[in-house]
C-alpha cells in the first residue's frame, strides 16, 4: 500500500527524513520501502503532448507536438502508449541522459525531432521500458522534472502483514509512528453533527437476514448533489498515493478510506427502487453487474446489499453498476458498514475478486470507524458544498462489538521477552497504541483493547506490542540452556553424508530434480502414483515413482550442451498410492545413479577410452558397499523389469533387498523425446542403506603370514557365466582361499568353436601358519575337479 | 645344462621374446602360455627342482620364484582386455591424468552446513512426511480456515484434506505430539508451493525449520541462537537485524535480514518468533508451563546468497557446468 508522508503529517509532526520514517516503520513491523534510484538530470522538464499524429514514413513512430510551457516543439516518439493530453518527461535538445547520451536535434525518417519523451528506464527510475513515463495530471508543465520526482518520492510503499488491518490507513500508520516517536496523535474532525430530528429514517430503513454477517450498517442521505470534479487538494492527495480522481463523491469515499481505513459506498438513492435495504446472502441463479461492468453470478457464499428483491452491491467488495453515482445523480445514500471478516473473505475468494474495500474488510475492520467515517464523509460533502445532508442517520447496530480486556503479568513479560522492561515504558506504550491501562501496577496490567485492533486477543499479543516498540534490536542476545536434550541420534541421516561423499569420490555428481512429473511419463511404470488435485500444469501433475526420468533429463540437458559423459546421482523420495487416502501413500527414500557415455576419454596417458557399461556401474555399487562395510553382496538377475530397468539385477546383502541395477529402459527416453544413448542405472533403498551403514565395522586382526597366489586357466563353453564359475570356486575353496578374480578372458580358433579361455587368480592365506605347497595343492586339485565336472572345463 | 643355467636361459629368452612386448591380445596370450602356462617353460623348470640336491634347492628355488615373479609382473603392466598398452610417458610437464570426480550439490553443502551449525548448539535433527493432512500442515499451526495459504492457488492438494506440505513445520507438530518437552530440533526437508517457475521461484524448495521448547526460553535466547547461526553461516562481520513481522504460528514474530554490501540493501533470510500458545494447545502442551521459539528458512535462498547464484532453476537442472563450480 502507498502512504504519503505529507498526508501522515496531518496526524503526526514529522521533522525527520522520509528514509528515516521508512526505517522506523520497518523496525515496527510495517515493512516500508522508500524512494527510487533516480538522480537529478539537468534540463529535464515536464511537458505536455498537445497533438499526436502518425509518422508518415514509419508505422511504429508517432509525431508529437510537445508544449514545454513556452512553446510547442516537434518530437518523434516510438512508444506505443503515447497519447494526446499526457504529461510527460521531456528531455530538450542538449540534455544528457544517464549513459552519457546527449539529445540533439535530428531528422528521423525525414521528420524533425527536437528532444525526447523518456521512459522510466531511460531516466534510471525503474526497468520499465514498455512505454514512456506518464506523469500525474497535476504535474506543472515547464517545471523542473526533478521537483516532480521529489514530490512523487514523498510516498512509502508499505507491506502490511495480515494481522494489522488498522494500518491500511494513514491514521493507523500515524498511530504507530506517533507512539514510537513519542509525539501526540493530532485529532481529526469526525465528530457527529448534532441534529434535532432524524429525517434520514423517512428515506431508508434496514433489515438484516443475519446480523452475524453484518454486525453494523450505517446509512445516511444527501440531497441535491452536484456530481463534478474534485478540488485540487483532493485530487493531489489521491494522486500522491497513485489513486485516480473520478468525481467529487467517489473521491471523498476513497479519501476517507485511505485516511481512516474504513471503506464507504455511495449509492444513487433514486436507483435503489426501494426505501428498505435488505442485507442477505446471495441466492443460486442470482447475478449482479458490478462497477467494473462484469456480470457476476452470485451464490450463498456472497453477502449482498439488496433492495429486498434484486442485488444492489456485493457487500464489502464492490458496488453494482445500476445503482452507481452518475452525472445525473440527485440524491445519494452513503453506506458505512462493518461486515464480518470471514464472510467477506469467503465471498471475495469465491468470486476471485480483491478490491481496496475487500482487503480491509476481510482482515477485520473497526465497527466504531464505521461511524467516524460516516461523519467524515458527510463533513467533506458539506465542506465542498456538494449537496444537502438530510439530518440524521440510520444505525441499527444489531450485533454490538464486545469490548475486550487483556491482563498481562510482569512475570510473563519478563520470561517471554528475556529482558526487563521498565513499567513506565510498558504503561506508556500500551496507552499510546490505544490499549488503555486501567490500573497503575508494577506487576500486572489490565488493558482495554481498542476496536481497531482485532489482532490483540491474548497477553502474548500485548508482549509483541511492547517489545516491538521497545525495539527488537535493543533486546539482548542470549545463549542460555537449561536442559540437555534427550535425543539418541543427533541426525538420523548422518550416514547420508557418508554415502554422498563416497558417491562423489567414485566420480558421481549430485543433482536435485523436481518431484512433480507428467502423467505420461509416470504411467510408463505400472506403479500407482499420487496425483495432484490442482497441478500447475500437465507436465507436473503427479509425484514421481522413480528418480530415473529426472536423471535422464539431466543427461539429455548435458548431452545437448556438449557434455555427453555423465555420472550423476540423486537422493530423494519416490511416492506410491498403495491404497486410497493419506494412509495409503508411501513415501520411500531412495538413491539412484546413472552413467552415460565414456568413463575415460582417450588421453596421452591412456590411449583407448572406456565407455560406461553395466560392469563399470556394478563396480561402483560394489565400491560403495565396501566403503559402507555392507558385506556379502550378490547381484541376481531378475526376470521382471523392475522400476524401469531392463537386464535387471537385484542387489542383495544377507537377505536384505538393497535395490536394483541394470540398463535403463528406453521407454523413458522415447516418450520424453530425449536425445541420449545407452544409460545404466541403479536404485537403492536409502533408508535401508543408512541403517546398514550405521553399524560400526569391527577390526579384524591383520594376518602377517604370506599370501600364496596361483593362476588357473580353464577352457570353457562360451555360454558359461563367469559369475557362476567364480561362486563355485569360492564354495570349494575352503577357508584358506581369500579371493578369486578373473584376470583374463581369451577367445581364439585354436580353442575350438564357442569356447573361451578364462584365467582366474586365486589367493590363499592362512591366519595360523605359512602355507606350503601341500596345503594349497589339494585345494586347487579339488577346485579343478569340481570345475571340470560341473562345467566340462579343461585346464589349459 | 644344469637347472641354474636353464633358469638363466629361460630368463634371457623371455627378454628377447618380450622386447618389444606384443601389443595384440593373441600374441600376449601365446607368450603367456609359452612361459607361464601349465605346461610352459617356468612350470617345466619347477618340475626339475626335485632333481636338485637338498643343499642347492633353497637358493635355486628362490631364483626360480624370482624368475616367475619377473615374468608375471611383465604381464601385469599390460591391459589384458585391450590391445593397447598404457603408454608410460616420462615427460613430467604433461598434464596429469585426471580421475572421474564427483561434485556435491551446493544445496546439499548448504544443508549440511546449516545442520552442523545447529548441531553445534545442541539441536537434534528430525525428518517427516512430505505429504500430510490439513491438521499438521495448517490447523495445528493456527492457520485460520480461510487463510490464503490454504487456497488452491498457493498449495498443492492431493485431496481436500491432504496437501504437499508447504513448510516442514508439520514435523514440529508430529514431534510435539510424540515427545514431551523440553525439545530442541531442526527439521530439514522438501516443501512445495503452487507457484509458477521463474528465476526466483520454483514449485518446490527445501527448508530448515527449528523449534526449541523449554520452561524459560525467551525472545532473547531466540535472538542469541539465530545470531550465532547467521554469523557462522555468513561470517562474523555480517550485519543483521531482527524486525517485527507476522506468522500465524508465532507471537511475537520476527524476520531476520542481513545486509548485502553488494546490492546495498537488507535481504530477508528467515522468519522466526515465539511459538504461539495456540500451537501448544493443539498438541496438548500447556502454554502456561512451556514456551519456546521456532524459525524457518529456505535452504535455496541461503545457498543462492552464499554462492551468489542468481537463478533458482540452476539448482534443479543437473547442468554439469553449474555443478562443477562447487
Amino acid at each position: 500500500m502507498k502512504i504519503s508522508i505529507d498526508w501522515l503529517k496531518e496526524f503526526v509532526d514529522l521533522n525527520i527524513s522520509s528514509q528515516k520514517v521508512a526505517d522506523i516503520l520497518t523496525m515496527l513491523g510495517l515493512e516500508a520501502e522508500y524512494g527510487t534510484n533516480y538522480s537529478n538530470i539537468d534540463g529535464l522538464i515536464v511537458g505536455e503532448i498537445k497533438e499526436c499524429t502518425k509518422h508518415p514514413n514509419a508505422d511504429r513512430l508517432t509525431l508529437c507536438k510537445v508544449f514545454n510551457g513556452k512553446k510547442t516543439l516537434s518530437v518523434v516518439c516510438g512508444a506505443p502508449n503515447v497519447d494526446k493530453g499526457q504529461k510527460i518527461a521531456y528531455a530538450p535538445v542538449g540534455t544528457t541522459l544517464p549513459g552519457e547520451v546527449t539529445i540533439s536535434k535530428v531528422k528521423i525518417r525525414g521528420e524533425v525531432s527536437e528532444g525526447m519523451i523518456c521512459s522510466e528506464r531511460e531516466l534510471k527510475i525503474s526497468d520499465e521500458h514498455d512505454g514512456i513515463m506518464i506523469l500525474n495530471q497535476q504535474a506543472k508543465v515547464g517545471s523542473n522534472f526533478n521537483n516532480y520526482v521529489k514530490s512523487l518520492n514523498n510516498t512509502l510503499e508499505l507491506d502490511i502483514t495480515p494481522n494489522r488491518p488498522d494500518c491500511f490507513s494513514h491514521l493507523g500508520v500515524s498511530r504507530d509512528l506517533s507512539a514510537k516517536l513519542n509525539k501526540t496523535l493530532k485529532p481529526f474532525d469526525a465528530d457527529p453533527i448534532p441534529y434535532k430530528k432524524n429525517e434520514a429514517e423517512k428515506y431508508i430503513s434496514l433489515k438484516f437476514e443475519n446480523p452475524d454477517d453484518c454486525p453494523r450498517y450505517i446509512a445516511g442521505i444527501v440531497k441535491n448533489v452536484k456530481v463534478g470534479p474534485s478540488p485540487d487538494w483532493l485530487v493531489n492527495r489521491l494522486e500522491s498515493i497513485g489513486q485516480r480522481s473520478i468525481n467529487n463523491l467517489v473521491d471523498i469515499s476513497n479519501f476517507v478510506m485511505m485516511e481512516l481505513g474504513q471503506p464507504t459506498h455511495i449509492f444513487d438513492y433514486d436507483k435503489l427502487n426501494s426505501k428498505q435495504i435488505l442485507i442477505r446472502r446471495g441466492k443460486k441463479g442470482e447475478s449482479l453487474t458490478t462497477l467494473d461492468e462484469i456480470k457476476r453470478n452470485v451464490s450463498p457464499n456472497e453477502l449482498l446489499i439488496t433492495n429486498g428483491k434484486s442485488p444492489l452491491a456485493l457487500a464489502g467488495i464492490m458496488g453494482g453498476l445500476d445503482s452507481a453515482v452518475s452525472a445525473q445523480t440527485k440524491t445519494i445514500l452513503i453506506e458505512s458498514a462493518y461486515f464480518d471478516a470471514p464472510t467477506i473473505r469467503k465471498g471475495a475468494k469465491s468470486l476471485g475478486m480483491s478490491t481496496d474495500a475487500s482487503k480491509r474488510f476481510e482482515r477485520g475492520a473497526d465497527p466504531n470507524a464505521s461511524e467516524s467515517a460516516f461523519w467524515r464523509v458527510i463533513k467533506l460533502i458539506e465542506d465542498l458544498s456538494i449537496g444537502d445532508w438530510v439530518p440524521g442517520m440510520v444505525d441499527p447496530y444489531p450485533k454490538k462489538l464486545i469490548e475486550t480486556q487483556i491482563s498481562l503479568s510482569r512475570e510473563k513479560l519478563d520470561s517471554l521477552s528475556g529482558v526487563k522492561i521498565k513499567s513506565d515504558f510498558v504503561h506508556d506504550i500500551l496507552n499510546k497504541i490505544g490499549c488503555n491501562v486501567n490500573n497503575k501496577s508494577e506487576n500486572q496490567w489490565l488493558c482495554d483493547i481498542p476496536s481497531w485492533r482485532p489482532d490483540l486477543e491474548r497477553d502474548v499479543d500485548l508482549i509483541e506490542e511492547i517489545i516491538r516498540f521497545y525495539g527488537y534490536d535493543k533486546i539482548p542476545s542470549k545463549y542460555h540452556y537449561q536442559s540437555i536434550m534427550n535425543a539418541n541420534e543427533p541426525d538420523p541421516h548422518k550416514c547420508l553424508d557418508k554415502i554422498i561423499s563416497i558417491m562423489a569420490g567414485l566420480g558421481f555428481s549430485q543433482v536435485f530434480n523436481n518431484s512433480l512429473q507428467s502423467k505420461d511419463i509416470i504411467s510408463l511404470l505400472k506403479i500407482k502414483s499420487v496425483k495432484i488435485m490442482n497441478p500447475l500444469s500437465d507436465t507436473m501433475s503427479e509425484l514421481r515413482t522413480s528418480l530415473f526420468p529426472g536423471l535422464l533429463e539431466n543427461i539429455d540437458f548435458n548431452y545437448k550442451n556438449n557434455n555427453p559423459d555423465i555420472m550423476i546421482f540423486e537422493w530423494g523420495n519416490i511416492y506410491k498410492q498403495n491404497k486410497p487416502g493419506l494412509k495409503g501413500i508411501q513415501e520411500k527414500l531412495v538413491i539412484s545413479g546413472v552413467v552415460h557415455g565414456y568413463l575415460n576419454k582417450p588421453t596421452v596417458h591412456r590411449k583407448k577410452g572406456r565407455r560406461f557399461n553395466f560392469n563399470v556401474l556394478k563396480g561402483s555399487v560394489k565400491n560403495l558397499m565396501d566403503r559402507l562395510s555392507i558385506k556379502n553382496l550378490t547381484f541376481n538377475q531378475t526376470k521382471n523389469k523392475a522400476d524401469g530397468l531392463i537386464n535387471c539385477f537385484e542387489i542383495q546383502s544377507n537377505n536384505h533387498q538393497l535395490g536394483f541395477i541394470g540398463k535403463v529402459d528406453t521407454i523413458f527416453s522415447d516418450k520424453m523425446h530425449l536425445d541420449i544413448n545407452e544409460v545404466f542405472g541403479f536404485q537403492l533403498d536409502l533408508d535401508l542403506l543408512m541403517e546398514l551403514a550405521n553399524k560400526t565395522p569391527l577390526f579384524n586382526s591383520i594376518v602377517s603370514y604370506p599370501l600364496v597366489e596361483r593362476d588357473l586357466n580353464f577352457v570353457l563353453e562360451e555360454n558359461i557365466l563367469i559369475g557362476s564359475l567364480l561362486s563355485t570356486v569360492k564354495e570349494n575353496g575352503n577357508d584358506i582361499l581369500k579371493s578369486v578374480d578373473p584376470i583374463n578372458i581369451f577367445r581364439h580358433n585354436s580353442l575350438g568353436n564357442n569356447k573361451k579361455s578364462v584365467t582366474i587368480n586365486l589367493v590363499f592365506q592362512s591366519s595360523t601358519k605359512t602355507l606350503e605347497d601341500k596345503d594349497v595343492n589339494h585345494v586347487i586339485d579339488e577346485i579343478i575337479r569340481v570345475i571340470s565336472n560341473e562345467y566340462g572345463a579343461k585346464l589349459r | 645344462m644344469n637347472l641354474k643355467e636353464s633358469i638363466e636361459s629361460v630368463r634371457n629368452n623371455f627378454r628377447t621374446d618380450s622386447d618389444p612386448f606384443p601389443t595384440d591380445s593373441k600374441s600376449i596370450e601365446l607368450l603367456y602360455v609359452k612361459y607361464l602356462g601349465r605346461k610352459g617353460l617356468v612350470s617345466d623348470l619347477f618340475s626339475q627342482l626335485i632333481n636338485v640336491s637338498n643343499k642347492e634347492r633353497p637358493s635355486i628355488g628362490k631364483n626360480l620364484n624370482q624368475l616367475k615373479k619377473e615374468i608375471t609382473n611383465s604381464f601385469k603392466i599390460v591391459d589384458r582386455s585391450s590391445s593397447n598398452i598404457d603408454s608410460i610417458e616420462e615427460d613430467y610437464t604433461l598434464p596429469g591424468l585426471s580421475f572421474p570426480t564427483g561434485y556435491i550439490h551446493p544445496l546439499q553443502q548448504t544443508m549440511n552446513e546449516i545442520k552442523t551449525i545447529f548441531m553445534n548448539v545442541g539441536f537434534s535433527i528430525a525428518y517427516g512426511p512430505e505429504i500430510d493432512d490439513d491438521f499438521h500442515n495448517f490447523g495445528a499451526l493456527n492457520f485460520p480456515p480461510e487463510h490464503p495459504a490454504r487456497d488452491m492457488q498457493d498449495t498443492f492438494f492431493i485431496d481436500p484434506d491432504t496437501v504437499l506440505r508447504t513448510h516442514t513445520s508439520n514435523v514440529q507438530i508430529h514431534l510435539m505430539e510424540n515427545e514431551e518437552p523440553p525439545l530442541r530440533y531442526i527439521v530439514p526437508g522438501r516443501v512445495y508451493r503452487n507457484e509458477a517457475i521463474s528465476f526466483k521461484s520454483y514449485c518446490l524448495f527445501h527448508q530448515v525449520e527449528g523449534i526449541y521448547v523449554d520452561k524459560n526460553v525467551s525472545f532473547a535466547d531466540h535472538k542469541g541462537i539465530l545470531e550465532f547461526f547467521v554469523k557462522r553461516m555468513f561470517g562474523e562481520q555480517t550485519k543483521m537485524r531482527f524486525r517485527p513481522s507476522f506468522f500465524p504460528f508465532t507471537e511475537p514474530s520476527a524476520e531476520v535480514d542481513i545486509w548485502s554490501e553488494k546490492s546495498g540493501q537488507w535481504l530477508e533470510i528467515l522468519g522466526s518468533g515465539m511459538v504461539d500458545p495456540e500451537v501448544f494447545k493443539s498438541v496438548n502442551i500447556d502454554p502456561d508451563i512451556w514456551q519456546g521459539f521456532a524459525f524457518g528458512m529456505g535452504i535455496e535462498r541461503i545457498c543462492m546468497l552464499k554462492y551468489e547464484i542468481d537463478d533458482i532453476r540452476l539448482l534443479y537442472q543437473g547442468d554439469m557446468r553449474f555443478l562443477e563450480q562447487f
